[in-house]
């Protein structure tokens, strides 16, 4: 049966993960656990384990996690960030560890829906403004209100915030998003068996 | 890496500002409108004034946490939104615990990458702005904890004892740099309940997060949000928590829109009207109903306007 086990950590190993070089101290992980114990998610999945996934990217085993399906039940709440001794920004790999799982095609169902909002948002400068039903409301509950129907952004930032798609690839990368080459990812918990079969 | 963790609100705020630069947030806008008009409404009351700016956009940060936007995209939007702020020399409020998060977040790693601050001011040069990492990014609620004593001497609608269960609201706490609490057990929101008459209830799972951030709540409603939120709103209940507050828009939506399915999944009856914070203040302070847009939230407020003796045309 594998163990975690200690070993001779390289650098370059996790940064494959940590492309943006957000978490500069991985390194320094305790395996103390204390991330696990205040973790909403591990309660109640228990193979879902931040922990867990910390040490598989230091000793360059992530593989296992992109195709897994565990990894898109994180809620980002960063409560393992909030207990961890060594201010270790776990989210911040989580975020990345979910590009690399895409960038291989795993986990695209996870992230088409919002491939709507984002076009949509490109469009409004505004996230999750609704469709044309959605919007009367808006203007109905905001005209109550006695303030403008609707949220006062300007035709600037509207044009603005578009021309900043373009400007830094985003247009593109959306554009490019499809899930016509998803991979399966699975979950490797059931309740009440040890292994699957 | 050490910062300062708890700062005491007068250390935040040695002067109360004059002005602050409200930042608009697209949930507090839109969803729940009420949010941002009571903010308004009780800054008003307490002598601060309020700038906005229409040509401030959407902060980008919850679709880069949903993974379709790129970190590139969200911190050029930050750093425009935050020049333009600048522009005023304000510092920044936030009352949406995700744009608060977010951007603190994005500008912290600018501040301390020259790479990413040279990236983000590269392309938002180009629409003429410049962002310098001045300006302060602050969440609306540490200013009503530094005006704790103001806002209760201006109570006009006592809570009565209300039973108020507060909801914190992680991407808060989670910001570990100079905040104005614990993020391991906060009680700075119940000393605010409790000013203004109401009885802080310290439920078993008031921590737990609303679970609907990154998009989980399109995406695991069912096998994580659900099961989770039911563990938070059966704590609540047995706590006889009558209202809960929020300090996040996007909060509410999860805590308030997600009740109904809980009650039919679990076959429980959780029936906990949920709130901003500062729809509460607003509502001690006098603030007429109709200002502070409660038609939006799926759980009526009914039961506690009468428990308040509230008339609805008041
Ligand atoms: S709490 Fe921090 S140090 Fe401890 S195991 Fe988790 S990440 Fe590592
Ligand atoms: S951010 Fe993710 S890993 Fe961390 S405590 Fe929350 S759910 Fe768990």
């Amino acid at each position: 049966m594998p163990r975690e086990k200690y070993s001779d950590k390289n650098d370059n190993l996790y940064k494959q993960v940590d492309a943006y070089n957000l978490v500069e101290n991985l390194e320094s992980c305790l395996s103390c656990g204390k991330c696990v114990g205040n973790c909403p998610v591990a309660s109640l999945s228990p193979s879902y384990n931040p922990r867990q996934v910390i040490s598989d990217v230091l000793n360059g085993n992530s593989e296992r996690w992109l195709k897994s399906e565990e990894i898109w039940r994180c809620f980002w709440c960063a409560g393992c960030a909030t207990v961890c001794p060594n201010d270790i920004q776990f989210p911040l790999l989580m975020m990345q560890l979910r590009y690399r799982a895409v960038e291989n095609n795993y986990g695209l169902k996870y992230i088409m829906p919002f491939k709507r909002f984002a076009v949509r948002a490109r469009e409004d400068g505004l996230t999750f403004a609704p469709s044309e039903k959605g919007r009367e409301k808006i203007r109905r509950y905001r005209s109550n209100l006695g303030t403008s129907p609707w949220p006062e952004i300007s035709d600037r930032a509207i044009a603005e915030y578009k021309e900043l798609f373009d400007l830094t690839g985003a247009t593109e990368h959306l554009e490019k998003l499809s899930d016509e080459a998803e991979k399966p990812v699975s979950l490797s918990y059931t309740e009440g068996r040890i292994i699957n079969d | 890496m050490t910062e300062q963790r708890v700062v005491s609100p007068e250390e935040l705020f040695p002067e109360v500002p004059e002005s602050i630069f409200l930042f608009r947030s697209c949930t507090g806008s839109m969803e729940y409108p009420g949010t941002e008009n009571a903010i308004k409404e009780v800054m008003n009351k307490l002598g601060v004034k309020i700038v906005m700016d229409p040509d401030q956009t959407c902060c980008s940060g919850y679709l880069l946490t949903c993974s379709v936007y790129k970190p590139e995209l969200s911190l050029a939007v930050t750093a425009r939104n935050l020049a333009i702020v600048e522009r005023q020399n304000l510092d920044t409020y936030m009352f949406c615990n995700g744009c608060y998060g977010y951007n603190r977040e994005l500008a912290h790693i600018m501040k301390h990458n020259p790479a990413y601050m040279q990236m983000a001011n590269d392309v938002i040069g180009k629409q003429g702005y410049k962002y310098e990492g001045k300006t302060e990014i602050h969440h609306v609620q540490e200013l009503w904890y530094r005006l704790k004593d103001e806002i209760a001497a201006k109570v006009v609608r006592p809570l009565k004892g209300l039973k108020v269960g507060v909801h914190y609201g992680c991407h808060y706490l989670a910001q570990q740099y100079r905040i104005l609490d614990d993020g391991g057990y906060p009680t700075f929101h119940e000393e605010i309940i409790a000013a203004i008459g109401g009885t802080p209830v310290f439920y078993k799972e008031r921590q737990a997060c609303c679970g609907y951030s990154v998009g989980r709540g399109f995406t695991h409603k069912e096998e994580t949000v659900q099961p989770h939120l039911y563990k938070k709103f059966k704590s609540a209940k047995e706590a006889w928590v009558e209202l809960m507050t929020t300090t996040c828009p996007g909060c509410n939506v999860g805590l308030d829109r997600e009740q109904p399915n809980l009650n039919k999944r679990y076959e429980d009856e959780f029936n906990i009207p949920v709130i901003d914070i500062a729809q509460l203040i607003a509502l001690a302070l006098g603030v007429p109903l109709k200002k502070l847009g409660f038609e939006a939230n799926t759980i009526s407020l009914d039961g506690i306007l009468n428990r308040l003796g509230i008339e609805r045309g008041e």
